[in-house]
């Protein structure tokens, strides 16, 4: 009786090792170019730091970034405090929560248990378009139309509005992530079970009582990590604020003034011919990698939130 | 003299949409006993037990016809208000669902939204009698300020349990309150229904016909929207009147 041979070896299989060569180095590319980023903004920044001490960056009340062209000329140095820029940036976030976290989550409220099918499939995809739109478009329509109107309204009430307040820019820029805090705080308030609603309503709770002691403090975290990525959102808008914000460094919390925002001023910095060792132009780095540690830390702390809660209802 | 019966429904008819559900229901509730519904998938037992509470509201499609008196008043009537109806008929469901809140605010919650709290004492009073009545109170008692979903399985649906009874309903609806649950923790449960029918009409859902055996005095059995047949537990699983009945329990169907 004749035995059959078997062999267990492969043939070469080229077309599987290349694919896979190729899936690697698409998603080495993105790392790899996000590191660069970061790097080169890191060297850069270290740079500015020979001219510029870090305490006065983090600290000084005054940023002036002119430097003269000699060092002869008036004005030769300039300052380099970045608290205007931090308090500017803050004041107009915050105006931007204020208006955008409240409707975001009252109409995520009711998109998630209000609303019939029917009428979501009409809301959800307008917030979608709303979320769409180029922040070019939001920054147009905060400098044309709605700085000029508070500045005439104020007016008629004796106030004084600056022609670029951080009222203007704070207003629009909530009304653009309102979509963003709705979205992700409608997806909170769907992961949690309907068990839970059912239990409420079931003891004899009205609907209204449901969703305020069961359905939105079981979302809670979800929410929280939603408002906290519209906030790194704001933080880091730029396109609005360069056209609505205006570009005076000004320390104040008064949101009728003109403040000025990190994003504003590397935009202002970098626009125009540079020289490239200046103090001026290596702080737009700094200023840059200060932004990128802040998004980030928002940004981590959102998802680590966000994703501990998903793990807890599945 | 018996009682009068708890409930009584008569020529009861559940649509979702266009498919009928339920075919003209008739069934008496004996008042502390405990009355199972039990049958195969989809025989429309547990659209029954829903609609004693008026749970089907919730399902936008669900349309009842006939008439459901719970001690003579019609709680499909038009000014009856769901959310007293519910505060007399409480309801465990198959899976524990405690909310993610602490053991004491969990029962407490009925009692709060009904308004039956006048003061703290009021409030502990109700949650310690609620958690005795649930059999968990000696196992909880320490730590009353800690989540409800930190409890076992079976803790857990004492817990729902302990939160239904919280707000004195006269009635509690079971849907297979033990399903999810493991022999030892089941058992636990079953006594405590035998326990909880001196003081409550309690009518279950189960898929199991031991389970109705064991803790049930009526049984009503269910077959594709029918009500086939009802009768003394004993009775109806030891000399079933229909065939339909006699297959189930012989395990032939379902």
């Amino acid at each position: 009786m004749t035995q059959t041979e078997i062999s267990f070896k492969g043939r070469k299989r080229p077309l599987e090792t290349a694919l896979k060569a190729a899936f690697f180095l698409s998603s080495v590319i993105a790392i790899a170019a996000t590191v660069g980023i970061v790097l080169s903004m890191l060297f850069e920044t270290i740079r500015f730091f020979e001219h510029v001490s870090l305490s006065e960056f983090l600290f000084g009340l005054k940023w002036s970034p002119q430097t003269a062209i000699r060092a002869d000329q008036v004005g030769s140095s300039g300052a380099f405090g970045a608290v205007p820029l931090i308090t500017g940036t803050l004041l107009i976030s915050a105006i931007a929560m204020v208006v955008a976290a409240p409707i975001g989550l009252i109409s995520a409220i009711y998109l998630a248990e209000y609303a019939s099918n029917r009428v979501r499939g009409i809301i959800k995809p307008m917030l979608e378009i709303l979320a769409g739109i180029p922040t070019v478009v939001y920054g147009f329509f905060a400098a044309l139309v709605v700085a000029p109107f508070l500045r005439m309204t104020g007016g008629q009430l004796g106030l004084e509005v600056a022609s670029e307040s951080a009222l203007a820019a704070g207003l629009v820029m909530g009304v653009m992530i309102i979509p963003l805090i709705s979205s992700l705080s409608d997806d909170a308030l769907n992961a949690v079970p309907n068990a839970l609603r059912e239990a409420s309503l079931g003891l004899g709770a009205t609907k209204a009582e449901t969703i305020k002691k069961v359905i939105v403090p079981a979302a809670i975290p979800g929410i929280s990590g939603g408002f906290l990525l519209a906030a790194s959102a704001a933080i880091g808008e730029t396109m609005i604020v360069v056209m609505a914000a205006g570009l005076a460094a000004n320390l104040t919390a008064n949101p009728l003034e003109a403040v000025t925002t990190i994003t504003a001023q590397i935009v202002a910095l970098l626009t125009g011919d540079q020289e490239f060792d200046s103090a001026k132009t290596l702080s737009a780095f700094a200023l840059g990698l200060l932004l990128f540690i802040t998004t980030l830390f928002l940004n981590v702390i959102a998802m680590r939130i966000v994703n501990k809660y998903r793990e807890q209802y599945d | 003299m018996s009682k009068p019966p708890i409930i009584t429904a008569r020529d009861v008819n559940v649509f979702y949409g266009q498919k009928q559900a339920l075919n003209g229901i008739t069934l008496d509730i004996p008042r502390n006993k405990v009355t199972s519904l039990i049958g195969p998938s989809g025989c429309g037992k547990t659209t029954f037990l829903r609609s004693i509470n008026r749970m089907n509201d919730l399902v936008d499609i669900c349309r009842v016809t006939g008439e459901i008196k719970i001690e003579g008043k019609d709680i499909y009537d038009k000014d009856v208000d769901v959310v007293e109806l519910r505060a007399h008929v409480g309801m465990v469901f198959q899976k524990p669902n405690p909310f993610p809140k602490s053991i004491y605010d969990n029962v407490i919650y009925g009692p709060k939204i009904h308004g039956q709290i006048k003061s703290k004492a009021d409030a502990q009073e109700i949650v310690e009698q609620s958690l005795r009545r649930a059999g968990l109170w000696d196992e909880v008692k320490d730590r009353l300020h800690e989540s409800g979903t930190g409890l076992s399985g079976g803790q857990q649906q004492r817990l729902c349990i302990a939160r239904a009874i919280a707000v004195s309903p006269a009635v509690i609806l079971m849907d297979e309150p033990a399903s999810a649950l493991d022999p030892i923790a089941t058992a636990v449960i079953e006594e405590l229904i035998d326990e909880l029918r001196k003081k409550y009409t309690i009518i279950i859902v189960t898929h199991s016909m031991q389970q109705a055996a064991r803790v049930s005095q009526r049984t009503a059995f269910f077959h594709m929207g029918d009500l086939v047949e009802s009768g003394a537990t004993k009775e109806l699983f030891t000399s079933p009147q229909d065939e339909r009945t006699q297959n189930y329990i012989s395990g032939r169907i379902g």
